[in-house]
């Protein structure tokens, strides 16, 4: 451990702050599932880097820009996921909390392989000069990306925030994902209202997963790494709270950034972790999250 | 003069707004029986998980046999002696009933070792007549063996208390004699048992002293033939007539909902006075419902006429929230048909029968905490209405409800009782149903509130919404009602005109419990409606 | 037996139904000393095949004894795992032979489950399961960075591997004891406990369990096995790294052999270890493939087969063996 500069610090503080918007981006689609579907959803970390080859298959097939190709990849992962809910995690319902979760289970592990079949063990990443470009931010450098994501994750943060929040798909999503049964009653068709959601999940993990091809490099299993980070976030935001993600998110960048400069980049992950196991064991329901049952 | 086995005072839980129990003093004495009954919500099951130690007390102390054992966990109360049946079994399914009690011997009162453990639980399960029984899986029996079984069980903690959670729940009549045979049986090995029960033969048969509850407190308390014979307790089960009766028009709140609720109203029909049709708008045919074991509901048949007010009354699991839920979907039959229109509706999903116009004002109310009070009622709105109609239905409900206008974007966790059940009204009418089912809507209120609420249903009535109305108050149900029905252990004992069911001295004994003869000499009816005169 | 009528069929029966058992048990006898011979005529490319039948079984033994038995999905595996290798690593490379390494590497891993349980045990159900594969993947990062063990690159054994053949023993033995002690737990106390657990938490405190307790014990003596069969892996090996020994890969092998086998039986993981090990020799050129293949497998087998391999081969036996004596006679003449 060595203690870093002011300069170093204040440029991990930054860039923590823009990565931790990248990471709540990562994140929303399974705080989402989460939330309102009560289901670990163990694919996730897939989804999102399922989004990443997407755009690498984008650019390097069509030659189209990773940025432009989020417009295709949001809603091809989404009619991904519709059936996906329907067909294998509709029916599991009431069959207890086992059965969906090992089901995802098994889906992440067939996810991880064909991607090793159709794409290769190689790690890929979408290279684009701009993205790497540094940029000065008050006499800082920082990669143009993190600012990029940054914005598109606003971008997608509040524009589902809004959706759920103030349109009348947002409220029977809210009511179904607090009381399905009265949902119900009211007339709220809740099977549809859980595809939905879970479709809406995936292309969020899509569009993270483009901004991260952009952004690092990644690889058929990168995509653990991207779940454990996505539960971190929810339990650092609190559960139920879309903008609690991306207060999580924000709040697990500095974390890690920070902690890498003073423990070394190696560390990152590991840091984000172990924050993420105490708070698990000591406020599972985060910083502003309602308290779970 | 023998100590308090069991000595309460002053327990008090609270569950967020709701005071479960309020100050409770009981004592149960060494060597006896007390009975303890009250109506819904009075406290009763939460005392029993009180004392065994699956909820925790918020003020009061608990006492076994001087000890004070107010801040012990569940397992520690156990190992003291105190074991518990559940109102609802809940057996470790997966395993044999002989594994089911071996639990009881290794960590009760009296550890013991595996083998001898086998031994005496094989005792038991002859004493509780499970002996055929002891290697079959505990999830494959009858609801009858399974309380049996959680009677087992407890006994093989060696209890010296033993609390029995409405034991005799969803027994059907020919069960009853075996039951209180088993309990006076019991008598011989357990020092003291506390007998939570709303089946009054049971009450009757075990115990040697009654505590009455109500509102978390303890009313009343002796002989189980003083106890049964008190008029206030029967005030307390059957309520109170004061404020049942249907409103004047004269009163300005009522006219102003009569001239508001139209609009509710004109949607749902063409406005032909409903009235004059014969079919029932909703017709029940043999329906049974079962949970698990539980048989809940049992060849009920009872139908809803255009434009009617039908009211469901009955003790306490008697059925009649199972027979709303049957309605409207919630629940799958085991036997019989819904029919809602002459269309059948059995085995819709619920937003499906919604959606053809029947709208459900749930017991508990459901209000969505985290929506706010406007929220909650657009969500009630039907689908594919313009947005100018539901603007309207909106304007009207607050008009019913002015006080919902004022709280509008109030979060529907942080209402009053009161203002929460106007929400769920005013949710349930959103939709403009031609049918509302209302379950239960004076739980937990002021008089003064529910009368306000009933003006309501009787605007919004007078409109032509038929509506089903499952009450407690047995005078203000029939105060409200063309028709009533009373259901007794998921059957339909009584039905016919209000006036004719207020009168029927049958009616006091399937809340309170008299002598069985009288229902001998008088066979309930066995379902189905009569014409009786207008 | 030679009369016939539907009485003699279910007298007749019950001699069947024992000469089951005993044809069973023989079957058992025979394959055990198969087994202990096996070394000595098969192949160098059997015996390791073998070797890690034998692993996966014992580890699916361990997590069934957590999940089957007591619902307690875990998807840490990988930690225990990784800490038995590394221990018996530096165990070995300090002069301890294997076998006395193994049994300390598996009371290492007892021992990190016991520090960790106060804590884990706390989340519930699902919160369980994300916190233990959370813990697995902070310990392997810890290790690939923490360069006092070796960092990415890990700890080289000094000391000489196994023969092929020792090393099937090793297996064989490991698996044996594994089996063996989820028999013995399954006739404690300890057994009734988990399961009262797993079906009704609360219940069960009611009946004076603590349930932290009954928790805390199988996740130790499940660790403890883990952690052998790591100091086992730590043996065939040259070098130890982390991503190898705290690899995610244990995790999902090891669910995917009790899943596929049967949750909650003893045969499970046994049958669920074979079945896995061979698909992936089959598909051996194709190691994705076989992969994704076992993910599909394990998504069927929730849905629509959850008592697994071992549930489905015992409702065929039982088939068999009640079908037995109407098989031998000619049902149509007896039955009237």
């Amino acid at each position: 451990m060595h203690l870093p500069g002011t300069h170093t610090l204040v440029t991990a503080l930054v860039s923590g702050v823009l990565l931790g918007g990248l990471l709540a981006l990562t994140a929303l689609g399974l705080s989402l599932v989460l939330g309102v579907m009560r289901l670990i959803n163990l694919v996730h970390g897939e989804l999102v880097i399922l989004g990443a080859y997407l755009g690498y298959a984008l650019l390097s097939g069509l030659g189209l820009d990773p940025l432009a190709g989020l417009l295709l990849v949001a809603p091809a992962l989404a009619l991904l996921a519709y059936p996906l809910q329907r067909i294998l995690l509709l029916p599991l319902l009431g069959k207890g909390l086992q059965a969906p979760l090992l089901t995802t289970f098994g889906l992440s592990v067939i996810a991880q392989n064909l991607f090793v079949l159709v794409f290769h063990a190689d790690t890929r990443s979408l290279s684009r000069s701009y993205a790497t470009a540094p940029l000065g931010l008050a006499g800082l450098q920082v990669p143009a990306i993190y600012a990029i994501s940054f914005a598109v994750a606003l971008v997608v943060v509040g524009g589902v925030h809004l959706l759920v929040r103030r349109t009348g798909v947002g409220r029977e999503i809210r009511a179904a994902s607090e009381d399905p049964v009265a949902a119900a009653v009211l007339g709220v068709d809740v099977g549809r209202v859980y595809a939905r959601t879970y479709a809406l999940g995936t292309a969020c993990a899509g569009v993270g997963g483009v901004l991260v091809g952009l952004a690092f490099s990644f690889t058929p299993t990168t995509g653990t790494a991207y779940l454990l980070t996505g539960f971190a976030v929810v339990v650092l935001g609190g559960l139920g709270s879309v903008l609690g993600t991306l207060i999580g998110g924000i709040g697990l960048g500095v974390i890690e950034s920070v902690g890498g400069a003073f423990f070394g980049d190696g560390y990152r992950d590991f840091i984000g972790l172990v924050v993420f196991l105490g708070f698990l064991a000591l406020r599972p329901q985060g910083v502003l999250g309602r308290a779970e049952r | 003069m023998s100590r308090a086995l069991l000595e309460v005072a002053g327990l008090t839980k609270r569950f967020g707004g709701v005071t479960a129990v309020d100050g409770l003093d009981l004592a149960v004495r060494s060597g006896e029986t007390l009975g303890v009954i009250g109506p819904n919500g009075a406290g009763k099951s939460t005392l029993v998980s009180l004392v065994s130690g699956a909820l925790r007390a918020d003020a009061g102390r608990i006492l076994l046999d001087g000890q004070e054992v107010t801040r012990l966990r569940a397992p520690a109360r156990a190992r003291l002696g105190i074991g518990r049946t559940h109102q609802v079994p809940r057996p470790f399914a997966r395993m044999t009933v002989l594994e089911n009690l071996l639990l009881g011997q290794i960590y009760g009162a009296a550890a013991r070792t595996l083998r001898d453990a086998r031994r005496e639980s094989l005792g038991i399960l002859d004493r509780t007549g499970l002996g055929d029984v002891a290697d079959r899986l505990a999830g494959s029996l009858s609801l009858l063996r399974l309380k049996r079984l959680e009677l087992a069980r407890a006994l093989a903690l060696r209890p010296r208390l033993l609390l029995l959670d409405e034991i005799g729940a969803g027994l059907i009549e020919s069960e009853l004699p075996e039951l209180i045979e088993l309990i006076r049986s019991l008598r011989a090995e357990v020092e003291g048992i506390l007998v939570i029960e709303h089946v009054v033969e049971v009450i009757q048969a075990c115990s040697d002293r009654v505590a009455v509850l109500d509102w978390g407190r303890k009313l009343v308390e002796g002989t189980p033939g003083e106890v049964l014979h008190d008029p206030e307790v029967a005030a307390v089960y059957l309520g109170t007539s004061a404020t049942g009766e249907r409103t004047a028009a004269g009163s300005a709140g009522a006219a102003g909902a009569a001239r508001t609720v139209s609009v509710l109203a004109a949607a749902a029909g063409d406005g032909r006075p409903e009235r004059a049709r014969a079919e029932p708008l909703l017709r029940l045919d043999g329906v049974a419902v079962s949970y698990g074991a539980i048989r809940a509901l049992q060849d009920v048949t009872l139908e809803v006429r255009g434009g009617e007010i039908v009211t469901l009354l009955g003790a306490n699991g008697a059925g009649k929230t199972t027979a709303a839920r049957a309605v409207s979907g919630m629940v799958p039959l085991a036997a019989g048909e819904v029919r809602y229109r002459g269309e059948r509706i059995d085995g819709w999903r619920p937003d499906q029968i919604a959606g053809r116009g029947v709208a459900h004002c749930m017991e508990g109310r459901h209000i969505f905490a985290d929506l706010s009070v406007e929220e909650n009622l657009e969500l009630g709105g039907r689908a594919g209405t313009s947005r100018a109609e539901r603007r309207d239905r909106l304007g009207a409900v607050y008009e019913l409800f002015p006080v919902l206008a004022e709280r509008r974007r109030v979060s529907g966790g942080l209402l009053s009782g009161g203002q929460q059940q106007m929400l769920a009204i005013g949710r349930a009418l959103m939709a403009a149903p031609d049918f509302v089912i209302f379950d239960e809507i004076s739980l937990g209120l002021a008089p003064v509130v529910v009368d306000r609420l009933y003006q309501a249903l009787a605007a919004v009535n007078e409109r032509g919404v038929a509506m089903l109305v499952i009450e407690q108050n047995v005078q203000r149900g029939l105060a409200l009602a063309d028709r009533a029905y009373v259901l007794e252990k998921g059957r339909v004992a009584l039905a016919g005109a209000p006036a004719a069911i207020r009168d029927d001295p049958r009616l006091l004994a399937l809340y309170v419990g008299e002598a069985r003869g009288d229902l001998e000499d008088h066979p309930p009816a066995s379902g189905g409606t009569h014409d009786w005169p207008a | 037996m030679s009369r016939a009528e539907p009485g003699a069929l279910i007298t007749s029966a019950v001699p069947a139904r024992r000469a089951a058992r005993a044809t069973l048990a023989g079957a058992l006898v025979a394959a055990g000393a198969l087994l202990a011979l096996a070394p000595s005529f098969t192949s160098d490319y059997v015996q390791q095949v073998s070797f890690r039948v034998l692993q996966y079984a014992a580890l699916g033994q361990a997590w069934n004894l957590l999940a089957g038995y007591g619902g307690l999905v875990s998807l840490g595996s990988a930690a225990f795992i990784g800490i038995g290798a590394y221990t018996t690593a530096e165990l070995t490379n300090h002069g301890l032979p294997l076998i006395p390494g193994m049994l300390v590497s598996g009371v290492f891993a007892a021992g990190f489950a016991t520090i960790v349980s106060p804590a884990l045990f706390r989340l519930r159900g699902l919160y369980f399961t994300i916190g233990t594969l959370a813990l697995a993947e902070a310990l392997r990062l810890f290790m690939v960075n923490y360069n006092g063990l070796g960092g990415n690159i890990g700890i080289f054994l000094k000391s000489a591997a196994p023969t092929t053949a020792g090393l099937y023993w090793l297996a064989l033995g490991v698996a044996a004891a594994a089996t063996g002690l989820v028999l013995l737990v399954l006739r404690t106390r300890l057994a009734i406990s988990l399961r009262a657990v797993r079906d009704d938490e609360d219940a069960a405190r009611q009946m004076g369990l603590v349930s932290f307790r009954t928790k805390l014990f199988a996740f130790t003596l499940a660790a403890f096995v883990m952690g052998v069969v790591g100091g086992l892996q730590a043996g065939k090996l040259s070098q130890i790294e982390p991503y190898g020994a705290f690899g995610l890969q244990w995790t999902v092998d090891v669910v995917t052999v009790a899943l596929i086998g049967g949750l909650g039986t003893l045969g499970g993981p046994l049958v669920g270890a074979v079945f896995t090990v061979v698909l992936a020799e089959l598909l051996n050129a194709y190691p994705s493939l076989h992969l994704a293949i076992t993910g599909a497998i394990v998504i069927a087998v929730v849905r629509f087969a959850p008592e697994g391999l071992w549930g489905v081969l015992a409702r065929g036996w039982a088939r068999l063996a009640a079908a037995g004596p109407r098989t031998q006679r000619g049902a149509r003449r007896v039955r009237q």
